[in-house]
């Protein structure tokens, strides 16, 4: 199809002014790829479609979409208001609402799976070391825009959530101050912050839209890597990246569809997991909600905050627990990327994923000693995992790396 | 393998936790099953009935308009029948309770919260909703005044006094109390999300296409990858 498509007379009319051809030959039909990755690769290009997709939700919602504080009726507001007359009254609002909504979630459970395929098989080592680290800021960004995003609603979680959030940044000294007003557009979250992160939640994605452009634009310099993590050189070893890989993601998407179409259709709130229970009580300044979680994928950078009993060092040791995926590539120094072929590694990434669960769920439930326990344990070891990989090479018996796939 | 029976585990752990919070509400206590059929407009009408008879003395729906009774399929009421339930107020008005914020201040304690989105706001949904109107009790510590006393609701302490006059009831009226709760449980589901039915009716076409969908795209991966050995 593809073929008949660029034999065409319109496509050469575009070819000679934008050298089109030449574009889709080297990102696509003559793209080289391996041809002995698995199912874990398909992750990339479904994160690309989840983010599509949220921002097409996202234009759609903000034309009905009110951000005010303004009280409407009772403890109701403009802002709450807007986002049930898009449930109720806007025709298929309910669709484009809750596909936004579990597509935030969904988003965060794809990029999940590729970073944690990008950990497992060493794809952040030499020569994609930068690639890794556009991955991060994208992380980031994301963990940005979704948390401005989940303001909006001006339900009790927004509200609190943002109160908790803005909060730490108070703790840093000297611009502490000054930056959690500049966040909260006042002394306090309030319609002003409500305006602001509007404004930011869809400033955000533009700013990821770009990034990932650089982050493709990397991954096609350096090209992929593989299971095997090893250098490809023989030719028979690559395959095309259009049809072999287009129809392969084609497929990832179809079963990925799958479930989101589930949750969309049939649990939009998963069990309270997406949409949290208490945001659907309006916001109260005075009245703190008894718990108060960020939603799933933010949990476990909670847990960490949690962790400390000084407000400063949780917020260092939080930020810290992001800011240390952009030194990884050069934490690990084994030659080795593939966990298949570097035992110790293996255990002790496969650790690390259920470390940032145990993290996750002590971050989400209510605090108890026990929870608390085991949540600074689980704390300890994500840090340590990283600086172990500095040691870890020296000691690693490394089994032998295939020749070629 | 130890490893893998591990991660098994933790994933068995947080299945038990998700099943734990659907059921248990803030207080902890395990709610009554409500039996609701979001889809049967007998029950959601019933249930209508008692909200605007019992319900709308204090609390208000105010996202559910009058409208909205007429259009909704689930409710189909009659412009006549709306007519007469909603007064002097607009079609396209909410249904507002008429006690004021400050009389109910003065007589509760507080403001009634607003009941359009309730089945989504409280922890158990319908479930919460029904135990909590068929959980008034005598306290037994005997320390919060009967009315006030509310087995399913969080700390027991609880403002709204006893609608549906559970405390001392009648044996003989049992049957009718719970089924008025649980018409009034599946009306407040139902208003939580008036598209939800559409929604699921919808959601099963969609999924039946994308299962289509996945086979074909799953044999056409096969055919186009068959030549190549991985």
């Amino acid at each position: 199809m593809l073929n008949s498509m660029m034999k065409t007379k319109i496509f050469a009319w575009v070819d000679r002014r934008t050298d089109a051809g030449a574009i889709i030959k080297s990102q696509l039909t003559e793209y080289p790829a391996p041809k002995n990755l698995n199912y874990m690769w398909n992750f990339g290009s479904l994160a690309l479609l989840v983010l599509v997709l949220q921002i097409l939700t996202g234009v759609f919602l903000a034309m009905y979409y009110k951000p005010s504080a303004a009280v409407s009726y009772g403890q109701y507001t403009v802002a709450f208001d807007s986002v049930e007359r898009i449930m109720r009254d806007v025709n298929f609002g309910w669709l484009i609402r809750y596909m936004h909504a579990v597509g935030a979630s969904a988003f965060f459970v794809v990029v999940y799976m590729h970073i944690g395929r990008g950990l497992y098989y060493g794809s952040y080592k030499e020569p994609r070391e930068l690639l890794w680290i556009i991955g991060v800021v994208i992380l980031l960004i994301m963990q940005g825009a979704a948390f401005f995003g989940y303001l909006l609603p001006w339900g009790q979680m927004s509200f609190w959530g943002a109160t908790v959030i803005t909060n730490l940044f108070g703790a840093l000294p000297v611009i502490g101050e000054y930056l959690q007003q500049l966040l909260r557009g006042g002394f306090a979250v309030g319609d002003p912050t409500l305006n602001r992160f509007f404004s930011l939640h869809y400033l955000f994605p533009l700013l990821l839209a770009a990034i990932v452009g650089g982050h493709i634009h990397a991954l096609h310099v350096v090209h992929s890597n593989n299971p095997e993590g090893i250098d490809l050189t023989k030719e028979e070893e690559k395959i095309m990246f259009h049809p072999y890989y287009t129809v392969k993601d084609a497929f990832g998407v179809g079963v990925f569809l799958l479930f989101y179409c589930y949750f969309v259709f049939f649990n939009p709130h998963a069990w309270g997991y997406f949409i949290e229970v208490d945001n659907y009580v309006p916001a109260n300044a005075l009245s703190t909600p008894p718990h108060i979680a960020p939603v799933w994928y933010l949990t476990p950078w909670y847990t960490i905050l949690r962790s400390f009993p000084d407000k400063l060092v949780g917020v260092l040791a939080m930020g810290g627990s992001l800011a240390i995926l952009f030194a990884l590539p050069f934490l690990d120094r084994s030659k080795v990327r593939s966990a298949r072929y570097r035992p110790v590694f293996k255990q002790m990434v496969i650790l690390f994923f259920i470390d940032v669960i145990v993290l996750g769920y002590c971050g989400h439930e209510p605090p108890t000693p026990v929870l608390k326990l085991v949540g600074q344990v689980a704390t300890a070891y994500y840090f340590a995992f990283f600086f172990l990989l500095l040691i870890v090479p020296k000691f690693e018996k490394t089994k032998p790396v295939p020749e070629g796939i | 393998m130890k490893l893998k029976q591990l991660l098994i585990a933790v994933g068995a752990l947080s299945v038990v936790s998700f099943s734990q919070s659907a059921i248990a509400n803030e207080g902890g206590v395990e709610l009554k099953h409500a039996v609701i059929d979001v889809t049967s407009q007998e029950q959601i009408r019933r249930g209508l009935t008692v909200f605007t008879d019992v319900c709308m003395g204090c609390h208000s729906a105010t996202f559910v308009t009058y409208k909205g009774l007429i259009d909704y399929p689930e409710i189909g009421l009659t412009r006549e029948a709306v007519d007469e339930l909603r007064g002097d107020y607009a079609l396209t008005e909410g249904m507002r309770t008429d006690l004021s914020a400050e009389d109910a201040k003065g007589s509760y304690g507080k403001v009634p919260p607003d009941l359009s989105v309730i089945a989504y706001a409280r922890k158990g949904g319908a479930d919460y909703i029904y135990s909590v109107l068929t959980g008034f009790e005598h306290d037994p510590k005997g320390i919060i005044p009967d009315g006030n006393f509310n087995e399913y609701f969080p700390g027991h302490r609880i403002a709204m006094p006893d609608p549906m006059g559970w405390l001392d009831h009648d044996k003989e009226d049992t049957a009718q109390i719970e089924q008025d709760s649980q018409d009034v449980a599946a009306f407040l589901a139902f208003i939580a999300d008036p598209h939800q039915n559409q929604r699921r009716a919808i959601g099963c076409w969609v999924l039946g296409f994308l299962l289509l969908l996945t086979l074909v795209l799953w044999r056409l991966k096969v055919e186009v990858w068959k030549d190549v050995k991985h």
